[in-house]
């Protein structure tokens, strides 16, 4: 758990906000940048305009600014604290930072860089770290070359793996995808997505690109002027409509195709009919949309909203109960992600000892249960 | 025609050829602190290395004569543990010289570490290196090449000092006479093909060594 509670004023606004054009802010007078921010294991979106404070913040974490008043910790650790006069050195840290414009040193092969933080191991040691690290993000390849020779996507993973060769604690990424196409994007995405669940560390991602903070944030924070105006899930803090290609990316397990039924005006629900004729069809509760009966709308579900039971549910206030049969049963992690056929295919994720003790086992009926509030619309593109 | 003395030529090569380590040591450091530093009185700083390029020799020399002299608290330290005097010793030349060579050194290298991306150095700092680190793994390799043309022109202007070094070693042959002071004597009394030779290499020289820095220094060189 990495805490961030800072301080820093600017009497000139002019060294942390930019301004684009020959348009100048009448109240540029001064910039305050005021942040208090827990950062748990997991990706951690830091989300605004540029001059919005959000790199400010991961160079004050890094160490490379120092905040006028505040803590920052990582664990037990203080790496700084203005009241006990504590300031960590930068490279004590150990802080994986990935520079907005990567920072690969253009006189040093991929290896190099990749060995740089660890040169004081024996020259065989850190050979092989380094590889196995290029190896590790599929850019063996690239180790004998210098950066210049090196396409964006590729530096994009010689960076990643030289801020991992460090061993960090946390990871901090400035804008790390802002200078790629979106098929590298997608597959960096992947990579960061993996490398999460594999090092479970704090990452804190700054980006102004919302398909990125969607697709990679557990949490999100939106910066403005200095300060944090809101802050959520990336997708209760984005806001419906979003475009549904954009809630696969998040791990939204549950996507489906429905046409509007009926609207309930006064209760704030309407009710969608999902599926195709092939699998039979169900029927779903939501929140009230814009669209009237008969219009086609999708609706998403997360895996982990869903709950599970072998009998049908009574006296709950979930107000979707719907009845189905397991088809299969994939294991993630700590979670085992159950499908369910019932109209749809449904996935549900549960703890391994839930699917234990519910004796969860392919073919067996089981019925599922969400609330109307825990589906969220989409356009249906 | 007379054989011609190399001594001041050779004199010239040794006082320029220590001038240059002396006044890379000092320069670079000063040039790095000067391009990194934020401190009150930088640009003060700044100017005073470089009022050696614009004063007159002699204005130089006769500083250099009331800072080096017997009677100054660094003269009589170094008369202390060498047991010599440093005025009208050759060692006096490396010192006029050295002063002469430092603007160049600090304005060159200057320049060339602050085309350094100061990322870069961050991005060493967050990857745990010292800040001694930083400069060796980091800033000095990519302002190496102005660092290299700063030592060759601290070595053309050491070869070539005349008014400062006539002041504080003098002009004796044989012991303090180096090949621009040799000119001037040659010069004077004469010895036209003394000074014509030393005239023409050190010209020679000079070009050589501007020619290749401009080369080294070049933008699009990296």
């Amino acid at each position: 758990m990495l805490s961030v509670k800072i301080i820093k004023e600017f009497a000139d606004s002019s060294l942390s906000t930019p301004t684009h054009g020959d348009h100048v802010e009448a109240d540029a007078s001064g910039f305050m940048l005021n942040v208090d921010i827990y950062f748990p294991p997991g990706v951690t979106v830091l989300f605004g305009a540029s001059g919005s404070g959000k790199t400010l913040t991961l160079k004050s974490i890094a160490g490379l600014v120092r905040p006028d008043s505040g803590m920052i910790k990582i664990g037990e650790e203080t790496l700084f604290d203005s009241g006990q006069r504590i300031n960590l050195p930068i490279r004590r840290r150990r802080a994986g930072y990935v520079f907005q414009h990567l920072a690969l040193f253009p006189h040093l092969d991929a290896l190099a860089n990749v060995e740089f933080p660890v040169t004081h191991l024996a020259r065989a040691e850190r050979r092989a770290l380094a590889l196995d690290l290029l190896r590790k993000f599929g850019v063996g390849h690239t180790a004998q070359r210098l950066p210049r020779n090196i396409s964006g996507g590729e530096a994009q993973r010689v960076a990643l793996a030289r801020a991992l060769a460090t061993n960090p604690r946390f990871l901090l990424l400035d804008e790390p995808l802002s200078a790629l196409d979106e098929v590298v994007k997608l597959e960096i995405i992947g990579d960061l997505k993996k490398m999460n669940s594999e090092m479970r560390l704090p990452i804190v991602y700054v980006t102004h690109s919302r398909d990125e903070a969607l697709a990679l944030g557990e949490r999100a924070y939106v910066f403005e002027r200095g300060r944090v105006v809101a802050a959520g899930e990336p997708v209760e803090v984005f806001g419906a409509p979003v475009k549904a290609s954009i809630a696969r990316l998040t791990g939204v397990e549950n996507i489906f195709d429905g046409i509007v039924i009926s609207r309930d005006a006064s209760g704030g629900t309407m009710v969608v009919e999902l599926g195709e004729s092939v699998e039979g069809v169900c029927r779903v509760e939501v929140p009230l949309g814009g669209k009237d009966a008969g219009e086609r709308v999708t609706v998403a579900i997360r895996s982990g909203d869903i709950l599970l039971a072998t009998v049908r549910p009574q006296s709950v206030s979930a107000r979707n109960i719907l009845a189905g049969t397991v088809s299969a049963l994939e294991e993630r992690g700590d979670q085992t992600l159950v499908r369910v056929r019932g109209g749809v295919e449904w996935a549900a994720s549960v703890t391994r000892l839930s699917v234990r003790e519910l004796g969860l086992t392919v073919g067996k009926e089981v019925w599922l249960a969400f609330k109307t509030y825990s589906c969220r619309l989409f356009d249906n593109e | 025609m007379r054989e011609i003395d190399w001594f001041p030529l050779l004199l010239s090569l040794r006082v320029a050829i220590i001038s240059t380590f002396l006044v890379v040591g000092v320069g670079v450091s000063l040039a790095w602190v000067l391009a990194r530093k934020r401190f009150r009185g930088r640009e003060a700083l700044d100017a005073l290395v470089t009022l050696p390029l614009v004063l007159p020799p002699t204005v130089l020399g006769y500083y250099l004569l009331v800072l080096l002299g017997r009677g100054s608290p660094a003269g009589q330290l170094y008369e202390a543990v060498t047991g010599r005097s440093l005025v009208f010793t050759w060692q006096g030349a490396v010192v006029a010289a050295s002063v002469g060579a430092l603007p160049l050194v600090v304005k060159t290298a200057r320049a060339a570490f602050a085309a350094v991306d100061t990322d870069l150095e961050d991005a060493a700092r967050t990857l745990g290196k010292s800040e001694w680190e930083v400069f060796r793994r980091v800033t000095l390799p990519l302002a190496s090449r102005g660092v290299v043309a700063a030592a060759m022109l601290a070595f053309a202007r050491a070869l070539g000092d005349f008014g400062a070094t006539l002041m504080v070693a003098g002009n004796i042959p044989g012991r303090t006479q180096t090949a621009a002071v040799a000119i001037y004597d040659a010069a004077q009394s004469g010895r036209d093909a003394l000074a014509l030779t030393l005239v023409f290499i050190l010209s020679a020289v000079a070009f050589v060594i501007l020619y290749t820095t401009n080369r080294l220094t070049a933008p699009g060189q990296r």
